[in-house]
């Protein structure tokens, strides 16, 4: 019964199956199990077999085939210790939850194959005017005056991508001074042992980006000891020293 | 047979040759300005027209409404129109997410992948551009996960008339609610069902 020596040519490809529950399902039915009947560690020997051989072929295995090698090492384990009370919850039995997944995913794998039916018989059943329309590779319509769905959105954002136009350089300016460029006029404006007012050193007319470059420069200062700053309250003046680390 | 039909009847079969969409027999109604009982008989006598007259078109009763279709034994020769436009047939993980979908909507993508046992991004994809899936709302739970149901479109497709009409909607409809105990009950009464049967 047991078939770990066959050869691996004989063997369905991994990639023959949907995942590990479908691998599981094969096992069990190549080996006439009842799935209500069975112990998921009967099969857990040859499962584990499989993702072994695959990983020795280098072929990728994903990684639901290994989390399922793990869940079934683990089971197998289990079913080595002394057995267990009966009548255990299913959250703490492991076995039992795993083939509740498996019947439940038996019943999907058999209803795909009955939905599978309908498609080879309404596939071509055509019906105009519709056809000419979804066959077209031309952008769908909305439907009547309802709002598009997100998957319209989407759709349109992806068709705008691919519009190929060039996209619109984006100008990144150059900060209007530089850190050390502000140290440098900071320095001159203050020289040693000199005392003033953070707007001194901004000068007439300051814009916006040169006053932020000045206060950065000044809190560089302050954080290295270069100046002391006083401010009595909130946006009030800042009062700036110079200090003889700065030399 | 040489039967012709009257007013009612062809404006039927006209606005069935016209439309896009299925036509639900309220939408005739309106169209028509006739009522349901009268439209139901109008539909049935262009039933019997075309298939008395042998012809190629079929009225058939999709995702709840009427719809006028080639017999698909046709087929072969139509689809040769649609060559290289056509899209294949689902594949094996296109079509048991679709299956999961129909019958636990609406879901979470997080349902699929439990259920399928693994992650189903590529298949979803698929059935979302096909439009046989579409976003449905967002569960109430933390993250507010998105939701996702089968669409009119996936009925057509499957030429089902409405979700009821699912293949065992009953049954995979209670697998989904039991617990364990109760599944592997219920699945032993069904595989001694088809025992029984063979």
């Amino acid at each position: 019964m047991r078939s770990d020596s066959s050869s691996r040519a004989c063997r369905v490809m991994l990639s023959d199956f949907e995942g590990p529950l479908d691998l599981l399902l094969y096992l069990i039915r190549r080996d006439e199990l009842d799935i209500t009947l069975i112990q998921v560690s009967m099969v857990a020997g040859q499962y584990l077999a499989y993702i072994r051989d695959a990983t020795e072929l280098n072929l990728d295995v994903a990684g639901e085939y290994l989390v399922m090698a793990a869940t079934l090492t683990r089971l197998k384990s289990r079913s080595l210790l002394p057995s267990r009370r009966e009548g255990t919850d299913e959250s703490d039995d492991p076995e039992r939850a795993l083939l509740r997944q498996l019947i439940l995913y038996r019943a999907f794998k058999e209803v795909a194959a009955d939905l599978r039916e309908n498609e080879e018989v309404w596939r071509d059943a055509f019906s105009p005017p519709g056809e000419r329309q979804r066959f077209t590779e031309t952008a769908r319509e909305f439907p009547d005056n309802q709002s598009g769905s997100l998957m319209d959105l989407l759709e349109a954002l992806e068709s705008l991508a691919r519009k190929g136009e060039p996209a619109v350089p984006h100008m990144i300016e150059r900060p209007v001074l530089s850190m050390a460029e502000c140290m440098d006029i900071i320095s001159r404006a203050m020289p040693p042992g000199a005392a003033g007012r953070f707007t001194d050193i901004l000068g007439e007319k300051p814009d916006r980006r040169s006053v932020v470059s000045f206060f950065i420069a000044v809190l560089e200062l302050v954080r290295r000891g270069w100046m002391n700053r006083t401010q009595d309250y909130p946006f009030s003046e800042i009062r700036l020293e110079r200090t003889r680390q700065w030399a | 047979m040489g039967m012709t039909l009257d007013r009612l009847a062809r404006e039927v079969e006209a606005l069935l040759m016209a439309s896009e969409k299925p036509l639900s027999i309220e939408r005739l109604c309106e169209l028509t300005g006739a009522g349901q009982e009268a439209l139901e008989q109008a539909i049935s006598r262009v039933e019997d027209a075309l298939a008395n007259g042998g012809h190629a078109m079929e009225i058939a009763f999709l995702a709840g409404g009427y719809r006028m279709v080639t017999d698909p034994e046709l087929g072969t020769v139509v689809s040769r129109l649609f060559e290289g436009r056509r899209p294949g047939k689902l594949t094996r993980a296109a079509m048991e997410t679709l299956a999961v979908v129909a019958y636990s909507q609406p879901c979470t993508r997080a349902h699929l992948e439990t259920v399928r046992g693994v992650n189903c991004d590529s298949a979803m994809k698929t059935l979302l551009e096909r439009d046989f899936v579409a976003i449905s709302g967002r569960m109430e739970t933390p993250g507010r996960p998105l939701l996702y149901s089968t669409t009119a479109g996936f009925l057509e497709y499957f030429g089902l008339a409405r979700l009821e009409h699912l293949p065992r909607m009953d049954e995979i409809g209670n697998l989904l609610a039991l617990g364990a105990d109760d599944l592997e009950k219920a699945a032993l009464d069904l595989s001694k069902e088809r025992d029984d049967e063979s």
